[in-house]
């Protein structure tokens, strides 16, 4: 018996330790004040426009948190140009079907990790499943509400932790001529002004109808977000036109209808600078399914005029590789690129890593390598022309924590929502390492908490959007 | 097929046999036929011989002279008739010997002259050249005029065609090659007013006032004047010029005249046949149907205007007119019913190049950079309908009234195919190809009405006051305009062959636009003419109201194709729908703002003085004051900014004509005038229409364009229809409106936007005019010299080597859009009574010029010389019958359109596009080519 005693004094000293440790603790609660909003917007009442004999709600002031607000059918929201609304953590804001939330002045949506915010449409019933709906019948495409444009004054736009949703019903007469945009536009998103500053950081884009998220020009940060379910039959999904600067990292999508992030200097206004757009860290995933058009990318694309750099990307069985234009050209002189990995299911996904046509340059260190074998890039490649990818099909498996490759049971369009997906790496994938962490994100816009970006994540050792340390995408 | 067009050749072979069956010579009676009052020769008059129970008639040439031959001996009769005077009195003679030549010159009194001394004050509105030469030699200002005759030996059949003959004027065409509008010494269309009778007509236009010239057949007309110079007492609103179409009034007596014509074109062929379409029976849109909340689906849509295509390789034109004009009640009532038919099939093999929205700064700044190599074929089929009836009553010596009608519908089936080069595309490569197509058909029809009551009345010996009631309709509708676009890429083996086809988009466009004026105008001049100090002095006052309502809409629908079905050349297969049904519905149509509603209310008054202030020198001058107010609303919401607007503006426009007679013959002419341009209705209403580069929308705060006038002219007339006219004008523009592309809010949205440019633009040039007869051989030349500059700023998209690529703004100094540099006409004519012939070869030049104004910096497009050759002549067959025969652009002349940047400097994925190119240090973007276009017919002539 006496021989039990030492270790049972021993595990209930533990256990009283453990316990006591457990017992301890430190509990302050000191008041700290926070000044009222002094403009609450009240959600005491939908937000109309149905008495005032036009479709515009002038909004201005602070939504609360926790609070849920609603805007009428058919009404333009409207900030003005010298007003601010900001959108306090936890705030839902339900769209009614052909509704518009238009900038003006200044938009700030600052939901947090634990308090997301949500522009959305109630009552919709996803079905992410690979297959659930037909493109047709997804309330995803239908275009229920026309989106978040941010006008030729908006200064400043943040999107933080929030979800938008079902957006991009056709912005129509009324609601282009209030934004400065354009009758035809269906974006859930578009920023139009190159002095001004779009900021979304740790969002989701859901749904979609054409460019889920158009940049006209303007100074971007785009981190951190996840891209689901983006466009019915074409758009792409970060479209930057001509004056547009900034950076786009860590960035998921999945299922996107052409390009995940596009760069393009077409329209450059007078007065505005060239686009230049640094992409790093992002993941896409059976990217260019939805768009019939051939020939028009499915991850990154960078034409006309456009100069920036990518670098550390993930491309997973997108239709069409890393694209380069050649004609109208991008500005390959000021256009650098590498470190970025493809995987392809099939021998066609593989024939289009270097897609046909275009100028994209194979760089060494791009994953597979270009020297994978003699039939995979010959020696006498020239850019754009027709090569047999066989030897790199399914090759350097990424190990996604779920996301079993190569896939099983659904054609690659299928694939368009994250779901139970989850894809952080498992040690041991070959993404692990490979990144090109020299070089700098451009950073044009402010920093801030609530006012600016929060975080402009650096590049990270790991390909793709996940590292295993835990930074980049946090969702 | 192959047949009829062997027919034709008989057809043409057997005219020209025609044309030299000369008889031989033997007794001869021979005069000449003058005015009696002016002594001009009135060439055209009708000589009629009777002999022995036999009749000959001949026409009496340019000179005014005629002939008869190979007659035989014994008694004869002659008489001359011509429209618009009295029939001379019979002359009665003896032929006695052989080879006898009787000399019978004939003297024909004015019909008008007859019946009423007011009417000769009124008017003057004879058919001849020698007439309109003496309006141009009398005429107050400096003015051109084609005579009826003229235009009816012409090989054109359209107003517009006509009017390149005259000097100064050039026009522009359509696709199909028709003339459409005329550039007045270098001032394009909008510059230019049209009238009818001295009565502004409204334009059936969907965007501008001016009036497509294309819409009336020429042989409507007893003359066509280009006036040049404005007086107080005309409209104030054409600076480059006005274009009075003077219709045939009610003749002297019982006229009867038809022609009928058949003719085809030689660009159709099995090969290239003619393309024709049956019109959409959707004339409204589902829209105008249903109501603007009324969602449409496919269903309510028909695609018979493209499914209905049909080939047809030798398309007959034909036309047919018909003159009937009589006077009762004592000559005192006047009626004439003219009515013209034409149905003519023409088209185009155009190759165009189609630039993207931005060039590229690489290589070189503004570097064009195009996407696709097309392959057009028009197909434009162009019925036209003219009536015009003018009835006018003597009431006594002092009072006379008269009511004109005209209406004239026009409609043009056009059809456009149009392919891409295979293998040609961006993203085109050795093994893929990207294919284009897409076909349009379009009917476009457009009316005119106008019905004018006219009086005059003399108050006593020194007033006279005439008035006009207006009432006028102009009409557009473009009725389902459908449009098919097909997009695939053809992967190919190696041996060529498609192995697979991936459609990139269909899509079908249903398109409805209608536009309506409605013009009420009152018109009043008051004519006080005393004698001060001996002198006659002419004192003139009026003024002119006018209440004009413009109603417009506009929508399009696109439905897309789904793009999992290949197209096979069958529509029914494809299940079109729209994107989202929202995009169905009426109110959600994004071009809300083309559906407008326009007042406008005008108003003018004008004070004018005529006097001669020494024996030789008129003086010509006085003042008009016109206000203008316009009142338009759109269908825009509310929170449309510019929906709605009232612009109103007053202009005080002098002006002074001077003209001192040298002598008879000769005339000195200086004059000044001020006049303005008013905007077009698509201009200041914010309209917006799709282009090939940015959306155009309109402007509200457009201001009218104003300009100072001055023109000096030499005037010889030596007789006849001879002439020399050397003159120089000098045009001051202030507030002229250009196309500037503007941020339409966002920084990266532009659009073209019509602004006035701060600075003015100038314009001047001299123009020379000869024509002179040799017996039976004219000649007619005139040349014109015009030199514009307008300074705007356009876009330069260039590389910095610190910035990177930039688009900034620089200014570009360049000619008025349309404007040549030099314009000019060759004619000869042949006129022989005697062989009862005419003849015209007649060939225009038109100098480079600047087509389409780009916004970017060094990119306008520019319209390289065009040399057109016609031949036209009409000859006497039998009594009252005669043949004639039109052959329109002989060398089959090319439209070629370049633009001013080396092609050899584009990079070599776009230098697969170019094709053939001819100028090393430009870049040729479009080809025209129209072929060889022949009409021939008959006119009976009672």
């Amino acid at each position: 018996m006496k021989k039990y005693i030492i270790p049972v004094i021993c595990i209930l000293m533990a256990a009283a330790f453990s316990g006591c440790q457990k017992w301890k603790g430190e509990h302050m609660d000191i008041y700290s004040y926070t000044p009222p909003a002094a403009n609450p917007v009240s959600d005491k009442a939908p937000l109309s426009c149905s008495s005032s004999g036009s479709t515009v709600i002038p909004v201005k002031g602070t939504m609360l948190t926790g609070k849920t607000y609603t805007v009428e059918d058919g009404c333009d929201l409207v900030i003005n140009p010298t007003d601010t609304l900001l959108l306090q953590p936890g705030v839902r804001l339900n769209m009614g079907a052909g509704s518009s939330l238009i900038a003006l002045g200044t938009l700030v949506s600052n939901g947090s990790k634990n308090q997301p915010n949500w522009i959305t449409v109630p009552g919709i019933v996803k079905n992410d499943a690979p297959g659930g709906f037909t493109a047709a019948v997804d309330p995803a495409y239908a275009g229920k509400w026309k989106g978040i444009i941010g006008g030729p004054t908006c200064n400043l736009l943040v999107l933080r932790w929030t979800h938008v949703e079902y957006a991009g019903l056709t912005e129509g007469k009324a609601t282009s001529t209030i934004a400065g945009s354009g009758t035809g536009n269906q974006y859930s998103i578009l920023f139009a002004n190159y002095k001004g500053n779009f900021i979304m950081e740790d969002s989701w884009l859901y749904g979609g109808i054409d460019d889920p998220i158009r940049i006209s020009a303007g100074k971007i940060a785009i981190f951190r977000n996840t891209f689901e379910k983006n466009g019915v039959s074409g758009g792409d999904c970060l479209n930057a036109k001509g004056g547009t600067v900034g950076t786009m990292a860590y960035n998921m999508f999945i299922g996107t209808a052409t390009n995940g992030q596009k760069a393009s200097n077409k329209g450059q206004a007078t007065g505005a600078p060239q686009t230049n757009i640094v992409m790093y860290n992002n993941t896409f995933v059976s990217g260019g399914y939805r768009q019939v058009q051939s020939g028009r990318g499915g991850c990154i694309n960078f034409e006309e005029g456009a100069a920036g750099m990518y670098y550390n990307n993930v491309a997973i069985n997108c239709k069409f590789g890393y694209r380069v234009v050649g004609s109208p050209v991008a500005d390959v002189a000021h256009l650098s690129y590498g470190n970025n990995y493809q995987w392809a299911d099939s021998l066609s996904v593989a024939n289009q890593f270097y897609p046909t046509g275009y100028i994209t340059q194979p760089q060494s260190t791009d994953i597979p390598s270009i020297t994978t074998s003699a039939k995979y890039l010959p020696s006498n490649y020239t850019l754009g022309s027709i090569y047999d990818g066989s030897d790199v099909v399914q090759k350097n498996n990424p190990m996604f924590l779920n996301f079993p490759l190569p896939t099983v049971g659904h054609p690659l369009y299928q694939y368009n929502a994250i779901g139970n997906f989850n894809f952080r790496l498992l040690a041991g994938s070959p993404l692990i390492g490979k990144g090109n962490t020299t070089i700098k994100p451009l950073i044009t816009v402010p920093l801030d908490k609530v006012y600016g970006l929060s975080d402009a994540t650096l590049p990270g050792a790991d390909l793709g959007a996940y590292q295993l340390n835990g930074s980049g995408n946090q969702h | 097929m192959k047949y009829t067009y062997f027919l034709y050749r008989l057809l043409l072979l057997f005219s020209i046999c025609l044309l030299f069956s000369v008889s031989a010579n033997a007794q001869t009676i021979r005069g000449k036929v003058t005015d009696t009052k002016t002594g001009e020769p009135l060439t055209g008059a009708t000589v009629h011989l009777t002999q022995d129970g036999v009749s000959k008639f001949v026409a009496v040439n340019l000179n005014g002279a005629y002939s008869f031959k190979n007659l035989k001996n014994g008694p004869y009769k002659i008489q001359v008739n011509y429209v618009g005077y009295g029939p001379s009195k019979v002359r009665e003679g003896n032929i006695t010997s052989v080879n006898e030549v009787i000399t019978v010159n004939v003297a024909l009194q004015d019909a008008d002259m007859q019946m009423t001394e007011i009417q000769v004050k009124a008017q003057t509105n004879k058919e001849s050249d020698g007439a309109v030469r003496s309006i141009e030699k009398n005429a107050p200002m400096v003015i051109n005029v084609l005579s009826a005759n003229a235009i009816k030996l012409l090989p054109d059949v359209t107003v517009a065609n006509a009017l390149q003959r005259v000097s100064g004027v050039t026009i522009q065409r359509s696709a199909s090659g028709e003339g459409r509008y005329a550039i007045i010494r270098g001032m394009d269309q909008r510059y230019n007013s049209t009238l009818v009778n001295g009565i502004k007509i409204p334009s059936p236009d969907a965007q501008y006032r001016f009036v497509p010239m294309d819409i009336f057949p020429s042989e409507m007309l007893e003359r066509l004047e280009v006036i040049k110079a404005l007086t107080p007492s005309m409209e104030g609103d054409a600076i480059g010029g006005v274009m009075n179409l003077v219709m045939k009034s009610a003749p002297s007596q019982f006229t009867f005249s038809a022609n009928v014509s058949g003719g085809f074109s030689t660009l159709f062929s099995s090969s290239r046949p003619f393309v024709g379409f049956s019109a959409s029976p959707n004339s409204k849109s589902p829209a105008a149907i249903n109501g603007n909340s009324y969602a449409a689906t496919y269903a309510d849509f028909s695609n018979k205007a493209l499914t209905s295509d049909k080939n047809i390789s030798t398309p007959f034109s034909s036309t047919a007119g018909l003159t009937i004009g009589d006077r009762f009640l004592n000559k005192k009532l006047g009626v004439i019913v003219s009515a013209s038919y034409q149905n003519i099939y023409r088209g185009s093999n155009s190759k165009q190049l189609t630039p993207n929205a931005q060039p590229s700064a690489i290589p070189l700044p503004n570097s064009p950079q195009f996407s696709d190599a097309y392959d057009r074929t028009y197909s434009t089929q162009t019925e036209r309908v003219g009536i015009h009836n003018k009835i006018d009553y003597a009431i006594n010596d002092k009072n006379k009234i008269s009511l004109y009608n005209l209406y004239i519908h026009q409609s043009e089936f056009e059809s456009r195919f149009t392919s891409d080069t295979l293998g040609l595309g961006l993203n085109s490569t050795g093994l893929s190809k990207q294919i284009t197509i897409s076909n349009r058909s379009m009917l476009t029809k457009q009316n005119i009405y106008n019905s004018t009551l006219h009086g005059d009345h003399w108050l006593g010996n020194e007033w006279r006051l005439n008035w006009d009631g207006v009432y006028s309709e102009a009409t557009r509708h473009q009725p389902d305009r459908t449009e098919f676009f097909y997009d695939a890429n053809k992967t190919l083996n190696n041996s060529g062959a498609v192995t697979a086809e991936v459609d990139n988009n269909t899509q079908l466009d249903h398109h409805w636009e209608n536009n309506r004026d409605k013009d009420i105008s009152g018109y009043a001049n008051l004519i006080y003419t005393p004698k001060i100090a001996g002198k006659d002095v002419e004192f003139s006052a009026g003024g002119l109201y006018r209440h004009k309502v413009r109603d417009a809409d506009y929508i399009t629908y696109s439905l897309t194709g789904g793009k999992s079905t290949l197209f096979n050349n069958n529509f029914d297969a494809i299940p079109f729908a729209f994107n989202s049904a929202a995009d169905g519905i009426g109110a959600n149509n994004p071009d809300l703002q083309n559906n407008y509603h326009v007042r406008e209310n005008d108003n003018a008054e004008y004070l004018q003085i005529k006097f001669d202030l020494f024996p030789k020198l008129q003086i010509l001058g006085g003042v008009r004051i016109e206000n203008t107010d316009l009142t338009y609303n759109t269908q825009s919401p509310e929170t449309v900014t510019q929906r709605s607007g009232n612009i109103k503006y007053t202009d005080v426009l002098p002006s002074l004509h001077l003209k001192y007679q040298l002598t008879d013959n000769q005339n000195i002419r200086a004059s000044y005038f001020a006049a303005i341009s008013r905007p077009g209705f698509g201009e200041q209403v914010p309209y917006k229409v799709t282009g090939e580069y940015y959306d155009q929308v309109g402007n509200p705060y457009l201001k009218h364009i104003t300009a100072d006038n001055y023109d000096v002219r030499y005037e010889f007339f030596p007789g006849g229809a001879d002439q020399l006219l050397l003159g120089s004008f000098y045009k001051k523009i202030y507030n002229p409106i250009e196309y500037f592309v503007v941020r339409n809010g966002g920084p990266s949205d532009q659009v073209i936007k019509p602004q006035n440019d701060p600075g003015n633009a100038t314009n001047y040039g001299f123009e020379a005019l000869a024509t002179k007869f040799f017996g039976v051989i004219g000649f007619s030349i005139n040349y014109t010299y015009t030199h514009s500059r307008i300074t705007t700023n356009k876009l330069l998209y260039s590389n910095d080597p610190t910035l990177g690529l930039q688009q900034t703004n620089v200014n570009q100094t360049r000619p008025l859009q349309g404007q040549a540099d030099h314009v000019g006409n060759a004619s000869v004519l042949y006129k022989s009574a005697k062989l009862g012939l005419d003849m015209q070869l007649a060939f225009v030049y038109t100098g480079e010029r600047l087509a389409q104004v780009s916004p970017y910096y060094n990119l306008d497009f520019y319209q390289h010389a065009y040399n057109q050759l016609d031949f036209s002549f009409e000859k006497t067959i039998a009594k009252r019958f005669s043949f004639y025969g039109k052959v329109n652009n002989i060398t089959n002349a090319a439209s070629k359109i370049y633009l001013k940047y080396p092609h050899g400097s584009l990079d070599a994925k776009q230098q697969e596009f170019l094709g053939k190119q001819d100028i090393a240090g430009q870049t040729l973007v479009q080809s025209d080519y129209y072929k060889t276009l022949f009409l021939g017919g008959f006119r009976y002539k009672l």
